[in-house]
């Protein structure tokens, strides 16, 4: 049986991502990886995937794909209205596949990002520099360094089987944020009193300059720092403020170094959210401190980590029913049947 | 000892700050401190950033901490004598000065009120240290070439460059390894694909030297096609490690 999803219809930026290749950044390459983390390993784990499995991650519109062999899907992220051979189906729970569907993600109604994850270890390119992420920029990764094209096939492994699966589903409440909190950056204290004033009573505005690399920001300009700096490394996160006194907020695919002044960065619970954001959106920086930020990501990492608890407590143990191995043979006999 | 400090970037990131200075002995001791919590494989650490004065350490929280980290390359400096004086790597990349691939070459002369003759043998004469890799795949900030030649960038850059140019930005020169905008003047290209998106492991790293080698338009071409056919390599010089006495 051929181990491959076809595409149909690309989506407008549909790429390979894992968790990017941070080891690689003492040689220049850009960190990459999927955008908004949560999701992406909230995706992995609905699947039951290791948490650095690839999936492929859609921007605004996603892809139409016909399934060349069986398999258990995730949708999550972006808010989407996909179908399964034309049945609507629900985000954030694992969806059975059968070999020959066709499966339509089509627009992204709320937020920028969406995953979708398939069982039985995901998307299997050939890793490049340790990593699968597709980094457009310098081409590459994922499908020869490019997005998605119609025709293209995307080795992806077979599977039948599922543990728990009918409770592998998770609720994620989609809440309006107007703040974003921060961290102090290396050079808060080379701004004056009034950039760091208006820095955090500014409403600021998502831009129209917004991809992989960072999103720049619309607001009131600040005062810069007359002081130039040697480059430094970038950390996912980073608020720079750039010479014309503009914030970009440096995310996946930024550039591993920079020589802009870091007034603060976006703490990681928040980051996730943030990258939803769209082009216009509104809120502001409100600061908080590093035992904080660290506090929100346990929590935030606590929420995944409870629900695999769960449902690793509620798994078929096998003295009780067929051993795993019949198990894949008795699902594969009613397959045939059906 | 030199002075340095510890600076939390973010839950998972932390970056060691020595003096804001462009200095061959202290970026040589952070690099250094990167290339050994690299082999000594420093459990919780995903990924580090040498810079010119500065190293970003990206950790796992729940492997390790900020406090296990800064301890850990506490001891990593204190230990560094030893680590300091571990000699040196000289990759020797062959470059074509002329104006046809060098159009600033007759400029940066003038500048310097040399001989293209001698500009190509002052910027040739000199080994350059990598402080830091970034911008693009394959780009070192490197310095310094010598004062005299040391021309500033192009008051309005150039759209598009080629890849393997050659140029100068004050005290720094480089390489451009794939087409991109930019502002250095430009003296010269080497025929050898620096980046190539299908075979993405460098020929250099940040704490090695490049020298560069002249050569003239034939050699060009004849290790170009050697280098398209994948049978060019760099000549790369090990200088040992210094006696300790």
């Amino acid at each position: 049986m051929a181990n491959f999803v076809r595409v149909i219809q690309p989506g407008l930026s549909t790429t390979v991502q894992d968790l990017g290749r941070p080891s690689h950044q003492i040689e220049g390459f850009p960190e990459s990886g999927a955008m908004d983390k949560f999701s992406y390993k909230l995706a992995n784990l609905l699947v039951n995937n290791h948490r650095n499995s690839a999936s492929l991650e859609f921007v605004s519109t996603g892809p139409t794909l016909r399934f060349g062999c069986d398999s258990f899907i995730a949708l999550t992220g972006g808010k989407v209205n996909a179908t399964l051979n034309g049945q609507p189906i629900l985000q954030n729970e694992v969806v059975e596949v059968v070999a020959g569907s066709i499966l339509k993600v089509g627009p992204v109604t709320e937020g920028n990002y969406g995953y979708l994850a398939f069982s039985n270890g995901g998307v299997i390119t050939q890793p490049v520099l340790d990593s699968r992420s597709t980094t457009l920029r310098t081409q590459m990764g994922g499908l020869d360094g490019r997005a998605l094209e119609t025709g293209d096939t995307i080795p992806i492994r077979d599977s039948v089987v599922m543990p728990s699966l009918t409770s592998r589903k998770i609720y994620i409440k989609h809440e309006l944020i107007t703040e974003i909190h921060f961290v102090k950056g290396l050079q808060w204290d080379l701004f004056s009193q009034k950039a760091l004033q208006q820095f955090q009573s500014e409403t600021y505005q998502i831009s129209e300059q917004m991809d992989r690399m960072g999103y720049r920001l619309n607001g009131q300009k600040l005062d810069v720092p007359e002081k130039s700096l040697l480059s430094e490394g970038t950390v996912f996160g980073n608020i720079q403020i750039t010479r014309d006194g503009s914030p970009i907020a440096l995310l996946a695919d930024r550039q591993t170094t920079g020589g802009y002044p870091v007034i603060g960065t976006i703490i990681r619970a928040d980051l996730n959210r943030f990258v939803q954001m769209k082009q216009g959106q509104q809120f502001k920086f409100v600061m908080t401190d590093m035992d904080t930020a660290v506090e929100k990501l346990v929590q935030q990492q606590k929420i995944i980590n409870d629900t695999f608890e769960k449902w690793y407590a509620g798994r078929y143990v096998e003295p009780i029913g067929p051993i795993r191995r019949d198990a894949i043979k008795i699902a594969r006999l009613i397959r045939a049947n059906k | 000892m030199m002075d340095y400090s510890y600076f939390q970037v973010s839950e998972q990131s932390l970056e060691v700050e020595f003096p804001e200075q462009i200095n061959v002995e202290e970026n040589k001791l952070i690099q250094n401190i990167a290339r050994e919590l690299i082999d000594q494989d420093a459990v919780g650490v995903t990924g580090v950033i040498p810079a010119y004065h500065t190293l970003t350490v990206n950790f796992d929280f729940d492997l390790t901490s900020f406090k296990d980290l800064v301890d850990q390359i506490d001891e990593i400096i204190v230990n560094s004598n030893e680590l300091t004086n571990t000699g040196r790597s000289i990759i020797e990349l062959p470059v074509c000065y002329c104006p046809k691939f060098g159009p600033d070459l007759e400029d940066v002369a003038e500048f310097a009120s040399v001989s293209v003759e001698e500009l190509i043998k002052l910027h040739s004469g000199t080994d350059y240290f990598i402080y830091m890799m970034g911008f693009l795949p394959g780009f070192a900030y490197m310095g310094s070439v010598p004062e005299r030649i040391a021309m500033p960038r192009l008051e309005v850059p150039r759209k598009s460059i080629a890849p393997g140019s050659v140029g100068i930005a004050g005290a720094q020169t480089g390489m451009y390894p794939v087409e991109s905008p930019g502002g250095w003047r430009l003296i010269g290209r080497t025929p050898v694909k620096l980046y190539d998106p299908a075979r993405p492991q460098l020929k250099y790293r940040s704490g090695d030297y490049i020298r560069f080698v002249p050569i003239d338009e034939a050699e060009y071409q004849r290790i170009q096609k050697l280098d398209a056919a994948g049978e060019y390599s760099l000549n790369v010089i090990k200088e040992g490690d210094v006696d300790h006495g």
